[in-house]
């Protein structure tokens, strides 16, 4: 039988693979995307808790109307990241963190 | 059987998921992580959240990462291949990553109600659609307002970042 | 409940090994060419090929691809919202329903008139 925590395990694992792809890599869109992994792995554990914790047999709604909103901010922030990304491509022709060095100095 | 199926779907998760960090070329890794959705929508499914899996492969796999392919494909993006790996970066990202798995390991360990299974459900006439919808619809209708602002502004957002001139 | 997904199982099954048969069967009947560098490159009338292969798309299809994502979520909105009106319509609750996509839409749909009048929409410029 799988137990709640194995979903906790499985969602924490991802994320922190998540979390090392974004400090790992310095292309700024393989970044973006450990971002969305990071988001799904949170949806994860939200989902397990949903199902785990049913009342009376009825899961827990609430978190899943959670993940739902999650999901909808998830998009709109990669369609406003990703136009991000295309302007700073026009503006430096890279797409690396290591060339958004501007404001260092 | 289930539990075959959930270590299944679990190891193509995190298959996909160092796919995603290992695979220099931008294609291959946005192909893993539509590989680790899927599973995770499978993972969804498993857990009886049937509108929540569809949702995820519809907007995350449907319409994300095609975007994400659509700008892999917009941009030039051979350069970080033949880019040398900065090995501080590498060392600084797996011990972040591990020490966040270590202190989560633990965390979840300790914590009491995690031992147990999954409660019997009791059997629905309809889908889940329905529940889900009954509560976005009446418990959750100022936050969905906040969302459909949300997404007004992102629309601005994308109109003013991409239109060259605008008039 | 498990033997429900056995048509997905079967689905899967038959496209992926449709897939391979077709790989391996290629392989096993095709001839193997002599390949070398020259006979790999693209043919230029000639010349040697000069830059790369792909084609670079041009940004318009990718505005209207970021809109496509933002009007997608609302119709991800509307679907249980469109399974549940029949049910909800006689209820108490029904009202609230209606006012809040009302709601919902009507904000969007500022949205949707900006893009409009901003020329967003308009392919030819």
């Amino acid at each position: 039988m799988v137990t709640l925590n194995e979903y906790l395990f499985l969602s924490a694992l991802l994320f922190s693979i998540g979390l090392t792809g974004v400090m790992v890599r310095s292309n700024v869109i393989v970044i973006f995307m450990c971002l969305e992994l990071m988001l799904s792995a949170a949806n994860l554990s939200l989902v397990a808790f949903s199902r785990f914790g049913a009342l009376n047999g009825v899961p827990v709604y609430s978190a899943q109307v959670l993940v739902f909103f999650i999901v909808t901010v998830a998009a709109a922030e990669v369609a406003v990241g990703l136009a991000i990304i295309v302007a700073m491509y026009r503006a430096r022709r890279s797409t690396d963190v290591g060339d958004m060095v501007t404001m260092k100095n | 059987m289930p539990q075959a199926l959930f270590y299944l779907f679990a190891a193509f998760a995190v298959l996909g998921a160092f796919g995603v960090i290992v695979n220099r070329n931008p294609v291959s890794s946005a192909f893993s992580l539509i590989g680790c959705f899927v599973s995770i929508a499978a993972l969804f499914i498993g857990l009886n959240a049937y509108f929540i899996g569809t949702i995820q492969v519809l907007v995350y796999t449907g319409a994300i990462m095609v975007l994400f392919l659509f700008i892999i494909m917009l941009l030039d993006l051979r350069a970080e291949e033949r880019r040398p790996l900065n090995l501080g970066a590498v060392l600084a990202g797996l011990g972040t990553g591990l020490t966040f798995l270590v202190m989560s390991s633990v965390v979840i360990g300790r914590f009491p109600e995690g031992g147990r299974g999954m409660p019997e459900l009791k059997a629905v006439a309809g889908s889940d659609v329905h529940e889900l919808g009954r509560v976005i619809f009446t418990d959750f209708n100022f936050p969905l307002q906040i969302i459909a602002v949300l997404l007004v502004s992102a629309t601005v957002g994308v109109v003013v970042l991409c239109k060259k001139e605008l008039h | 409940m498990l033997q429900d997904y056995i048509p997905v199982l079967l689905q899967i099954l038959v496209a992926g090994g449709l897939a391979l048969a077709i790989l391996i069967l290629s392989w096993v009947l095709g001839r193997s060419a002599k390949t070398s560098q020259i006979k790999d490159s693209a043919y230029e009338c000639g010349m040697l090929p000069v830059g790369e292969g792909q084609a670079r798309f041009s940004v318009k299809f990718y505005l209207v691809a970021m809109l496509f994502v933002i009007f997608d979520i609302e119709v991800v909105f509307l679907y249980p919202w469109a399974v549940n009106f029949r049910s909800m319509i006689q209820s108490e609750a029904g009202m609230t329903m209606v006012w809040s996509m009302a709601g919902f839409v009507g904000i969007l749909f500022i949205g949707y008139l900006y893009a409009l009048r901003k020329g967003a929409l308009d392919w030819k410029q």
